[in-house]
């Protein structure tokens, strides 16, 4: 970001524009997440599973910040290629099924990795987690989630986790709400 | 700071070229601001076009880096501007091989190539199926047959194009969309359309029946696309010519009823199959030559340019009818364009009659320097076939040919030139003198060392035997004093094979010879010296052995013969006769009628068929001790084309054994076969001594296995004999689709066609060029003569035919060429009988009834004209 860049944003000039990876597990619901942010119009009938990465871009209704947003692919084999895009990440979506108690260790390595990463180790970005998937009857608790994965150890990031249902679309809001304070935080 | 950049790039590019002095290192750094945001498509699109132009200027990208600057363009993807993204697609398709992880835009295109951007549909169809690998292919299966039936006509044809790739790499998954294609078969735009019968076609071509069930549902049902008629005609020609059924058949009515299409494209193609093909009758050939007439007068260039084209190529075989649209060419000599001109002028030669050679031959040199070296070279080749048809008219086409040679010209252009003339005076003892001057005048001046060389070689051939020999010494010693050491060399040989011949110009040849031995080159000095000193001896058994008939060795088997007698030095000198001979050059054998052509052998020398076998028998040690490998005989089948096992065998001959090669090839792909070996039963006293089996025999993997004969030492005239085959193998069934074979087999054989070995497998072809020479030097100690009546045979050239594809044996002096209206001929035949010794005959035939023949056989061993002799009678 350049400085004239920057003023313009005090200035309230430029539409501000923020990078956010979306990272999580296959079948977590990354993909369902974002496409139920995006506006209805623009929204797929079908989700199917990522190979590689799409790129999404959506507004927020009640700011100006605009969102474009890196959807990776959760499949074992494409998740080495994360890294690639951590560098212009300004902040993390990281989106768990919360139902899926056998593969909460996995996604506890993968946050591990992640955050052992050159590319985000020393970067103050805000994280935010997503328990998805709580309408499953043996969906666990955002608490327990959180417990799981043993967030309360993550010292020098901002991190948020809220429960949703991404098919319904509850508790995204809540969720990019806190994304938005954060960034803005971050800004100014 | 973005103004800043953009100047600084714009300087840079002035000029003719503004991507002429890239650096891969500081694009690739450029390439950083691909990471920035907000993306600025207009800088990353110049710097995305200078990527893709380094790639193909053939620069080499490392895997990390081509990956790096990959990744980096897959964040432009956030870019909706349209250009931008078209660019991404191309840098996709062209790092797609060099960089790792391609599949990470996988889903970005699918999204592309779903959504509601028409623009961008195509191209990531395009783009996604160059990334996608078989494995991947079953994840976008679902929207590739979306996309081939979409209504949009581009991203239609992109699926089909990206399909028919892909027919490469995963045969059975595209096969699954045929129902797709079928529909996008029955579109309404003509690119489609052709696009899916080409995807059609290529998933049939293996199964003619499918290819000819197809063909008659599209030529009932009709197209709308010329395009795909073009490809309908040349899928039914193809299917004629393989089923090589009558001209009857529907597929060609379908052609024939292509010839009143009104796109001019189909009826061009429909024509041009016609007239392409083999046996067609006069009656058959009328409307499409008439056709091709009609598009003579059409005022496009192209259709003008490819109607006399196909009437230039098929002039030779149909020369009645391409006579038909003489008229029309003559009004094509003047064309503007002046290919066009050319290819009418050369039609006209080949089909002309012999009164318009002369105009022609004046209209063509009107404008001969106008037109490129390969229109001149087209023009050679199509007097050099002219010249065969009119003899007579030889003195036309060699002053014509003799200006030609005075023009500039490629080297190209002047070897057909220098090969035409030389044709011409092999064919026309006539005009030898003239065409001998033109070619000593060309050598004068001449900067090609090949055809120096090879001149000179001709002139020592045929200088000699002149009237007036003297002429050519001038000619050729001044090549001496003037040249580079190869045409030194080759003009000392032609030296002395003047000296050799001529006794009254020897004392002068010898005071040249000597000045010659003070060349500065080994190689000429070295010659001189040899040379010099056989012509003192003045003997002409000598000459004939070193002088005119070189060494009949082939040069990598001397090679190789005295390499293995330095490393095992005996106490008896080399031998000679076991090396194993040189098998003869094609050139020898011209075909009738592009002599040109047959100079395009390979320059090198190129280890020859049978120095192969010689390596690969060598490589089995059941063979070893048999000697030099002395002939391999050209493959035989022994069985039909189309049958379950396919064999073929190569007959070698040693000095007293036959080795038979049966080269295998299993074609049930639900077989393995092992331990397969052709067992033999000889009719003559030959003795069967061991098999090598081929251990394996997977599907469609030859293999060879070998039998090794002894022939009968007690009867030396034995030479040929009958031997019935049988394949005898464990079969091992297996699964046709892994090749994995059952734990257990079973015996199993097959009936083989018989094989006979005949007296042309015991000698080898050795040309003579001097055969009188060689006739002398053999000597008459084993001479032998005999008479003989071939009553079934009619004309002479039949009986010159005959006798040499049975004795297998060399003719020599172009004796094989029976002239016109002659009663009586000579034909010379040279030749080596197994075991080293030279072998000549001397076959006077005559015509009365039936064909008398007087054969005379000479040679240094009694045995070999025994066995001729006994052959023949």
């Amino acid at each position: 970001m350049g400085l004239f860049d920057k003023l313009a944003g005090w200035l309230g000039l430029k539409k501000k524009e923020v990078n956010v990876l979306c990272l999580g597990l296959d079948n977590s619901g990354k993909t369902t997440i974002i496409n139920q942010l995006k506006p209805s119009n623009a929204q797929a009938q079908d989700i199917v599973p990522t190979i590689g990465f799409s790129i999404e871009k959506f507004k927020t209704s009640r700011d100006s910040l605009s969102f474009t947003v890196f959807d990776m692919s959760g499949q074992g084999r494409y998740r080495n290629l994360w890294e690639h895009y951590y560098k212009e990440g300004q902040a993390i979506i990281f989106v768990i099924d919360s139902s899926d108690k056998l593969r909460m260790v996995v996604a506890k390595e993968e946050l591990d990795t992640l955050f052992s990463h050159p590319d985000i180790k020393h970067r103050r970005i805000p994280i935010l987690f997503f328990a998805n998937k709580m309408d499953l009857k043996e969906a666990l608790s955002s608490v327990k989630v959180s417990q799981l994965l043993c967030l309360e150890n993550i010292k020098d990031k901002p991190w948020h986790i809220c429960a949703s249902n991404a098919i319904k679309g509850e508790g995204l809001q809540e969720g990019v709400d806190w994304l938005q304070d954060q960034i803005r935080t971050m800004r100014t | 700071m973005i103004k800043k950049f953009d100047k600084k790039d714009e300087e840079s590019g002035s000029g003719s070229n503004p991507f002429q002095h890239l650096e891969k290192s500081a694009v690739l750094q450029e390439a950083r601001i691909f990471n920035e945001t907000p993306i600025n498509p207009r800088r990353c699109l110049h710097i995305l076009t200078k990527i893709i132009y380094l790639l193909n200027q053939g620069e080499h990208f490392g895997t990390t880096e081509a990956t790096e600057a990959f990744f980096a363009m897959t964040r432009l993807f956030q870019s909706n501007d349209q250009t931008l993204r078209r660019m991404c697609y191309l840098t996709i398709k062209e790092m797609a091989n060099i960089s790792e992880d391609v599949i990470i835009v996988t889903s970005s295109l699918t999204k592309d190539m779903t959504g509601k951007e028409d623009v961008y549909r195509g191209p990531a169809i395009r783009a996604l199926c160059r990334i996608t690998d078989t494995t991947m292919l079953q994840g976008i299966e679902r929207y590739m047959k979306q996309a081939i039936v979409d209504k949009v006509p581009s991203v239609s044809s992109s699926a089909l194009v990206s399909s028919l790739h892909m027919v490469k790499m995963s045969y059975d998954v595209v096969k699954r969309w045929v129902n797709e294609a079928q529909e996008a078969a029955s579109s309404d735009n003509i690119m489609v359309q052709y696009h899916a019968l080409g995807l059609l076609y290529h998933l049939r071509k293996n199964d003619r029946l499918a290819v000819s069930k197809m063909l008659n549902k599209f030529t009932k049902s009709g197209l709308k696309s010329p395009f795909a008629y073009c490809m309908l005609i040349r899928i039914a020609s193809k299917l004629l010519e393989e089923s090589e059924g009558g001209h009857d058949s529907p597929l060609f009515d379908f052609i024939e009823s292509c010839l009143r299409n009104k796109h001019e494209m189909v009826v061009y193609e429909a024509a041009s199959a016609i007239v392409h093909m083999p046996n067609c009758t006069a009656r058959e050939l009328a409307p499409a030559v008439s056709v091709l007439q009609l598009f003579c007068s059409s005022p496009k260039a192209a259709l003008r340019y490819a109607a006399v084209r196909t009437l230039n190529k098929v002039a030779m075989k149909h020369p009645s009818a391409v006579t038909a649209c003489n008229l029309d060419l003559e009004n094509l000599i003047t064309d503007s364009n002046r290919s066009i001109a050319t290819l009418a002028i050369t039609t006209l030669l080949k089909t002309g009659s012999e009164s318009s050679v002369d105009r022609l031959m004046k209209q063509i040199s009107s404008f001969v320097s106008e037109i490129s070296d390969e229109f001149k070279v087209v023009v050679v080749q199509a007097i050099s076939a002219l010249c065969q048809k009119y003899p007579r008219k030889h003195s036309v086409m060699m002053n014509f040919l003799s200006n030609m040679l005075r023009d500039d010209g490629g080297f190209d252009y002047k070897r057909a030139i220098v090969d035409c003339i030389i044709s011409i005076i092999e064919e026309n003892p006539e005009s030898k003198e003239t065409g001998l001057a033109h070619l000593c005048e060309f050598i004068e001046d001449c900067e090609h060392t090949v055809l120096a060389t090879k001149i000179l070689h001709l002139l020592g051939k045929e200088g000699p035997r002149t009237p007036s020999p003297s002429k050519y010494i001038r000619f050729i010693f001044n090549r001496v004093v003037l040249e580079s050491e190869a045409v030194r060399a080759a003009a000392v040989s032609a030296l002395a094979k003047f000296g050799a011949q001529n006794d009254d110009l020897l004392p002068s040849v010898l005071v040249l010879m000597h000045r010659c031995m003070m060349d500065s080159d080994d190689e000429v000095r070295d010659r001189a010296t040899f040379y010099m000193n056989v012509l003192q001896q003045k003997q002409k058994a000598l000459n004939a052995a070193y002088i005119f008939n070189g060494l009949s060795v082939s040069v990598p088997g001397l090679e190789k013969s005295l390499h293995q007698y330095t490393l095992d030095p005996a106490e008896k000198p080399f031998d000679m006769k076991s090396v194993p001979l040189a098998t003869q050059p094609i050139t020898e054998q011209k075909t009738e009628i592009a002599p040109v052509a047959t100079s395009k052998l390979p320059e090198k020398m190129a280890p020859s068929r049978q120095d192969i076998y010689q390596e690969q028998l060598s490589g089995i040690p059941e063979f070893q001790g048999l000697g030099p490998l002395f002939k391999s005989s050209d493959p035989v089948q022994l069985t039909e084309a189309e049958t379950e096992y396919v064999v073929r065998c190569v007959k070698h001959t040693f000095a007293g054994h036959l080795v038979f090669q049966f080269d295998c090839t299993n074609t049930l792909n639900d077989q393995l076969l092992q331990r397969v070996m052709v067992q033999m039963e000889p009719s003559e006293a030959y003795e069967v001594m061991r098999y090598v089996p081929a251990a394996n025999l997977p599907y469609s993997q030859p293999g060879s296995c070998y039998t090794l004969v002894r022939l009968p030492e007690d009867d030396p005239t034995a030479v040929s004999c009958t031997f019935s085959c049988t394949m005898k193998y464990l079969v091992r069934d297996c699964d046709p689709n892994t090749g994995e074979p059952d734990d257990d087999g079973y015996d199993d054989e097959y009936v083989l066609e018989d094989l006979e070995v005949t007296v042309a497998d015991h000698i080898q072809k050795v040309l003579k060029p001097n055969f009188g020479a060689a006739w002398e030097e053999v000597g008459d100690d084993f001479e032998k003569e005999e008479t003989f009546a071939l009553s079934s045979v009619r004309t002479l050239d039949e009986a010159v035919n005959n006798i040499i594809s049975f004795l297998g044996m060399q003719p020599c002096e172009r004796s094989d060429k029976v002239p016109e209206n002659k009663n009586s001929h000579v034909l010379f035949l040279g030749g080596v009988f197994r075991g080293g010794h030279d072998v000549l005959v001397r076959a006077r035939l005559a015509l009365a009834d039936g064909v008398t023949m007087q054969v005379t056989v000479r040679s240094t061993d009694e045995n070999a004209v025994d066995v001729i002799l006994a052959s023949v009678g």
